[in-house]
């Protein structure tokens, strides 16, 4: 399937200057493939392709076929933004989604503004402008988002802690996972725990000893991490091989399931937006016949994320009817309501103002030694998003 | 004792990286800027032979190791030797293009997502308790036996044994050693080759306590400081550079900012470059010719 979205990407560039959109949607994708965060990206971009091609086979949106037109910009922002134009001048792509690391977002943003075009991030972390008052071109599906997530983490310890907090923290060094942190740690004394250590780990790091050694040296008994999976999972074994007996809460990024299952640690919560396929839903059912008779290239497991992108692409273009425009599609996008059929723990609304999504659902998970399995640590949680 | 602990495991995984890069230099005088996509070549293929023939530990490492050394030969048969004759610079430039290709063609036969070897092949990796409360993993012990393994190994290689002589001499001086009736093109792939299985080994050890991702390329970029701490030539030095570039790391991360710990390799490198610019037991004119 990764042959496939890169063979495509090959042809489309050959074929460039050929009419799309003419009959059908075209739907530009600007995504990390290859190169940094491509482990994280990749399996999204695979999703919303395999959607599309069910839907394709199903006779389309309103009649009509949707044509994603998918481009590895490798994180790179110079490419991600030569993606873009060719995507909208070339291609007449309706919106743009992107899949890739931040520095990627300010080149695109330019380019999508200046053509008047959406633009969807999923899979990627959520700028603040999709954050009320929001940019009325700017969209976001993605399951994290700062603030909210670090929220959430610490009202689950509060809950969750039967003695007194003393939390170490664990971050990327990149802005995102250091601003979210950062806010962590002002927020948890407020909750009453006691910050002890935070360490904020190099990308990349060839051994987490010692940064675990500093955060189980300085005694914290909890430990919470908003970084990409690799810092999470890692910090946490490091701990773990160093005779750490604590806790630790991360954000349940696509990995989660697989890496819950892996680790087999009572003690290794994570919690995110999306339902993990161990509940066997309906929707769980569908992406799992759909990746199995499309060769899926990545596990079952990692296709929500991008599952959700596609629907809530499929709800908007539903909504715009045919013919679409840019400016109808934006509009509609404005006030949305996306039936997630429970991979989510309620629907993404969108509106003039919140882009993000008006509620911020979540659910914990760990594993269960007695159990042999991952369960679920709670039902689902919202926030409101304002 | 638990940060040094850290520092040796550290140290010897960089020793262990770091040993490939001086090989290839010593001997043919190219600075390979592929090493760390090499290394991680030798991480998937240990994770093939346990997701594609199921084999149990022992015989993947040992499988996965001598495919790495054919890739090492490969690289040199298809591709280096017919840098013969070029600048040292176009070898270089041949090299990152090299890294280029490996890193796309991982991504399309392996995926780019996190993978974990030690799962595919059945291998534990429990922590081993070394008395009071420092505790490290069993792959951390691995990586500092095969760093002193290889090193040991080489060193008898170089000194002890007829291939062994013929790459110092190739090294040391190409035409002489042609004239004295040595053919470069065996020796320089032996250089390629053993470099190749030196790193896949570092790749596969660490692919074992960690998993293998796309980052683990850059890893191997950042061993470079090791290397050119040292000196670009000497095994000797590899291991110092290796000393004392994990200490700066480990020490910056305990004792000042984790964020230091990044740049705190270059820092020694700079202050190493200011004071002996051909490393800490590299030879002089070899740099002047780079």
């Amino acid at each position: 399937m990764l042959k496939k979205l890169l063979l495509t990407g090959a042809v489309m560039a050959s074929m460039a200057g050929t009419a799309l959109g003419q009959d059908s949607y075209v739907v530009g994708i600007s995504g990390a493939l290859t190169g940094p965060g491509a482990g994280t990206y990749a399996p999204v971009i695979e999703a919303v392709r395999m959607y599309f091609d069910k839907v394709n086979k199903a006779g389309g949106i309103n009649g009509h076929k949707v044509d994603l037109v998918a481009l590895d910009n490798q994180s790179n922002p110079s490419k991600a933004a030569a993606d873009t134009k060719r995507l909208l001048l070339q291609d007449n792509a309706l919106i743009i989604v992107n899949s890739s690391l931040s520095s990627t977002y300010e080149p695109m943003i330019n380019e999508t503004n200046r053509a008047g075009a959406p633009l969807l991030f999923g899979g990627s972390v959520c700028p603040t402008q999709v954050f009320p008052k929001a940019d009325p071109l700017l969209f976001c599906t993605t399951s994290f988002g700062a603030h909210y997530d670090s929220n959430m983490a610490l009202a689950f310890i509060k809950q969750a802690a039967k003695e007194d907090v003393m939390i170490g923290f664990s971050a990327m060094a990149i802005p995102v996972s250091r601003g979210e942190i950062d806010y962590a740690e002002e927020q948890a004394p407020k909750m009453g725990f006691k910050p002890v250590a935070k360490e904020i780990i190099p990308p990349p790091t060839a051994n987490y000893g010692p940064h675990a050694v500093k955060i189980k040296d300085a005694g914290a008994n909890w430990v919470y991490s908003w970084a990409p999976w690799v810092t999470q999972i890692k910090t946490f074994e490091a701990l773990r091989t160093q005779g750490w007996g604590g806790k630790m809460i991360a954000f349940g990024h696509i990995n989660a399931e697989d890496e819950l299952a892996r680790v087999k640690d009572d003690g290794f919560y994570v919690f995110g937006a999306n339902a993990l396929f161990q509940e066997g839903l309906p929707i769980h059912k569908e992406i799992e016949e759909t990746a199995k008779a499309a060769g899926a290239t990545f596990p079952v497991t990692q296709l929500a994320e991008g599952w959700v992108v596609a629907m809530a692409l499929d709800a908007a273009l539903t909504k715009t009817g045919w013919p679409a425009s840019r400016e109808k599609l934006a509009a509609v996008m404005n006030d949305l309501e996306i039936d997630t059929k429970g991979l989510r723990g309620g629907p993404v609304k969108w509106t003039a103002d919140n882009h993000f999504r008006t509620d911020a659902f979540y659910r914990v998970y760990r594993w269960d030694s007695a159990k042999n399995a991952i369960v679920s640590e709670s039902d689902w949680v919202s926030f409101p998003v304002n | 004792m638990q940060l040094l602990a850290n520092y040796l495991t550290l140290a010897a995984l960089y020793a262990l990286i770091a040993c490939g890069y001086v090989l290839v230099y010593r001997v043919s005088r190219v600075l390979t800027l592929a090493h760390g996509e090499v290394m991680m070549v030798g991480a998937y293929l240990l994770l093939t032979m346990g997701t594609l023939f199921h084999l149990p530990p022992l015989p993947a490492f040992i499988a996965a190791l001598l495919m790495s050394l054919v890739v090492g030969l490969a690289i040199y048969w298809m591709v280096m030797r017919r840098m013969a004759g070029e600048t040292v610079f176009a070898a270089v430039l041949v090299t990152i293009a090299l890294g280029i290709l490996l890193r796309g063609a991982m991504a399309l036969v392996w995926t780019p997502r996190l993978q974990y070897p030690a799962e595919a092949i059945a291998m534990e990796n429990p922590s081993v308790a070394l008395g009071g409360s420092v505790a490290v993993s069993q792959a951390s012990l691995l990586i500092i036996a095969s760093a002193v393994l290889v090193y040991g190994g080489l060193f008898l290689f170089f000194r002890h044994t007829t291939w062994g002589v013929r790459m110092r001499a190739v090294g040391e001086n190409p035409r002489l050693a042609a004239q004295r009736g040595i053919a470069p093109h065996g020796p320089l792939a032996l250089a390629w080759g053993i470099a190749a299985l030196t790193g896949g080994l570092a790749g596969m050890l660490l692919s074992i306590d960690t998993g293998i991702d796309e980052a683990m390329a850059i890893i191997g970029l950042k061993t470079f400081p090791v290397v050119l701490v040292g000196g670009l030539d000497s095994l000797s030095g590899a291991i110092i550079g290796a000393l004392v570039v994990a200490g700066a790391e480990i020490l910056a991360i305990y004792y000042v900012d984790p964020l230091v710990a990044d740049v705190a390799p270059f820092l020694v490198l700079l202050a190493i470059l200011m004071v002996r610019p051909w490393g800490l037991f590299g030879t002089r004119e070899e740099l002047d010719r780079v």
